[in-house]
């Protein structure tokens, strides 16, 4: 009797104190459910089962190791009321599927003022999905797709979708099918994010005067593309090795009224692809070291070039399809600077050269026909090709700035590196070659 | 072994090697200087493409000067007469001296690309498996043109033919090769995508390059359209590869056909 009365006394305790991996998706919802308005849910360091939806303002805070896991069969975290905290977690396994309605996400945002920080996010269809979610937060979120060229089986990073307001910062997104995506979202802020490895870093279309500064997009097949939008900013953002066959750092098609100001474009097929766009000011870029620095279709009119480097690329500037009207390549005196394959002359000195800056080629009619001839760019023979046509005027005038910038004062590093090859060059002569000077000059080692 | 203990005993007395790791090193450390500017992580791949891009002005054109004295020094001091006496017959001989001028030419530029490696790590974040298909890059390169030069050594009876041939191989690969291409470029279609990709891939300094960019994850190869899903019909590996392999082979059986065994001053 004694000891049946201790079992059933020690039963329940070893139930209580068994350790548990994680909370039911009840636990956590219920939790939710339990908690007040404006009340703040300290997370443990542990796996919780999803889905869960947040229907109050509340805040999450997890710790290092804190994950939210779904089910597979929706959005793991839904936020359906305002001014929501999520912070220091992990979100995973959103259901993939592509044959609902509902496109699902880690976290869906269906409403305003919330915050998303410091959160991971794998295994996923979207990453962040903002839907009709305006003046929210997402900062310091880590999104990793499944791998770079799987595209059918999963979405994007950040999905922005007719929200406006909303401000995007330092976050990176690698691996997934876009890296953001913006559709009717207007207004928005996008500021110090890293995309790389995706099909499009920036999707964008039919989405007005955004401003992104200081994001870089690399490794993707597109850096950047923007269609049907107004009034975009970009600024101080780098495209680097956006290098696919036809990739692009910056691809404007059908936009208006672009600002691209001090933006890098390094190491791209072709760095600006601009096409059906209008009244864009590009001015002190860096496009450097592309295959095609610009890519400018005549279908395209009032773009305005000013202060950029344009240098050390394949080929400069291409214009296809005819030639554009009203696109200049100076402003109020002041064109661009084409790098030493442009030398020109500044006799008085003020930094403008003397001289308008032109460039012909007959690469155009083959880019514009065949698609094969990227495949080419970085063949020496395209320098004898461009010569060959020359001499038999098959070549036409890509561009003419008539106030190409001159930079003043050789490198001081080149400089000192000719200095030492002369010095090289003179110890040599004299530690093998005294014998023979001598011979010449007729010494001949006798003292005379 | 004998043979490549005599090649490597020959090659450090002359100027030819000393100039040629002389040439690899200095580019070497320049482009790094020059790129030490870069980002932390990006910075490692940029290196590699603007090295391999220097690389290959240089690296044919030496290689074949190379590998053609390497064969015509046994005319001119008569040791091919000897070698082939003792042991009559050229196939043989050529494979090993083949062996031995790969060996003493490789060897070195893999060891100064190991340390190269070392100093590159206090400047990026290095990406091994991307640094071993820049090294394998540049050995496909190295030998085709090396053994390019065993054939033009084989078969030049004095310096001036091995300098002729020589500028006129580089020429062929460096431009002519592409230029033809380039010509025929607008009258590529579907049907004959294929043969044009077999061409283009022939010139191992657009297999090489390829191979390179698409290992590094640098040129994607994602979204392909019809025409280029065509073109592409191999990975980019096995079309350096096979490009290695063919012409290899061929400049191989060609010394060995059309060789001379004496030459003349």
């Amino acid at each position: 009797m004694k000891k049946r009365m201790l079992l059933l006394l020690l039963l329940p305790l070893i139930v209580i104190t068994l350790p548990k991996h994680s909370y039911a998706a009840g636990n956590l919802q219920s939790l939710i459910d339990g908690t007040k308005e404006g009340g703040v849910i300290h997370l443990e360091n542990k796996t919780y089962e999803g889905n869960i939806v947040i229907d109050k303002t509340i805040d999450i805070i997890g710790k290092k190791g804190t994950v939210i896991k779904g089910d597979r069969t929706g959005n793991v975290i839904s936020i359906r009321a305002p001014h929501v905290t999520i912070k220091n977690l992990t979100v995973t396994h959103s259901s993939l599927n592509r044959n609902s309605p509902e496109e699902f996400a880690a976290i869906k945002v269906y409403t305003d003022y919330n915050v998303i920080d410091s959160v991971a996010i794998n295994h996923f269809f979207h990453g962040i999905y903002l839907s009709q979610a305006h003046h929210n937060t997402i900062t310091n979120a880590h999104i990793t797709g499944q791998g770079k060229g799987i595209i059918a089986k999963q979405g994007n990073g950040l999905h922005i979708y007719y929200s406006n307001d909303n401000t995007l910062k330092n976050n990176m997104v690698e691996g997934t099918r876009d890296g953001m995506f913006f559709d009717y979202a207007n207004g928005n802020q996008i500021i110090n994010n890293q995309i790389s490895e995706t099909r499009y870093g920036l999707h964008y279309m039919y989405s007005d005067n955004n401003y992104f500064e200081g994001n870089t997009f690399t490794f993707n097949t597109g850096g950047a593309a923007i269609m049907h939008s107004r009034g975009i900013q970009l600024e101080n953002n780098e495209f680097i090795f956006n290098y696919g066959h036809k990739s692009f750092g910056l691809l404007l098609l059908s936009a208006s009224d672009t600002l691209i100001e001090e933006n890098t474009f390094f190491l791209n097929q072709r760095g600006l692809y601009i096409d059906q766009a209008t009244d864009t000011i590009i001015k002190n870029n860096r496009i450097l070291k592309n295959q095609i620095g610009i890519e400018l279709w005549a279908s395209s009119n009032n773009q305005l070039f000013t202060l950029n480097e344009i240098e050390e690329n394949t080929i400069p500037a291409v214009t296809l399809g005819g030639q554009g009207s009203s696109n200049q390549w100076s402003d109020q005196g002041k064109g661009n600077y084409w790098g030493k394959t442009f030398p020109v002359l500044d006799l008085n000195q003020d930094g403008i050269g003397d001289q308008p800056v032109s460039y012909q080629s007959s690469l155009y009619e083959l880019i514009e026909d065949q698609e094969l001839t990227y495949l080419f760019l970085k063949s020496p023979a395209i320098s004898i090709y461009e010569k060959m046509n020359q001499m038999f005027n098959h070549d036409k005038t890509m561009f003419k700035d008539p106030s190409p910038i001159v930079k003043n004062g050789g490198s001081h590093a080149r400089k000192m590196l000719f200095v030492l090859a002369a010095a090289a060059i003179i110890a040599i002569i004299f530690i093998k070659g005294r014998h023979q000077l001598c011979i010449i000059f007729g010494r001949n080692g006798r003292k005379t | 072994m004998h043979y490549i203990w005599k090649e490597w005993k020959e090659n450090i007395k002359g100027k030819g090697l000393w100039l040629s790791f002389g040439i690899i090193v200095l580019v070497s450390i320049g482009l790094l200087y020059k790129s030490s500017n870069l980002s932390f992580d990006q910075g490692f791949y940029v290196l590699l493409i603007n090295l391999f891009d220097a690389v290959i002005y240089f690296i044919p054109i030496i290689c074949l000067f190379l590998g053609a004295f390497a064969i015509f020094q046994e005319k001119e001091q008569k040791t091919l007469i000897m070698l082939l006496t003792r042991r009559d017959d050229y196939k043989s001989f050529l494979l090993q001296k083949s062996i031995a001028v790969h060996s003493v030419l490789l060897g070195p530029v893999l060891l100064w690309f190991f340390a190269y490696l070392i100093i590159i790590k206090f400047f990026f974040q290095p990406d091994l498996k991307a640094y071993l298909a820049f090294l394998l890059s540049l050995l496909c390169l190295f030998l085709i043109y090396t053994q390019l030069g065993l054939l033009i050594g084989s078969i030049s009876r004095s310096r001036m033919q091995i300098v002729g041939f020589t500028v006129a191989v580089w020429f062929y690969f460096f431009f002519l090769h592409d230029f033809i291409l380039l010509s025929f470029l607008s009258d590529v279609t579907y049907e004959n995508v294929k043969g044009f990709s077999a061409a283009y891939f022939i010139n191992p300094l657009q297999a090489a390059r390829m191979f390179l960019e698409s290992s590094l994850g640098v040129y994607s190869f994602d979204h392909m359209s019809k025409l280029l899903q065509s073109f592409m019909w191999m990975k980019p590996g096995l079309f350096l590869m096979a490009n290695a392999v063919l012409l290899l082979f061929t400049s191989y059986i060609l010394a060995v056909i059309f060789h001379r065994k004496e030459g003349t001053e």
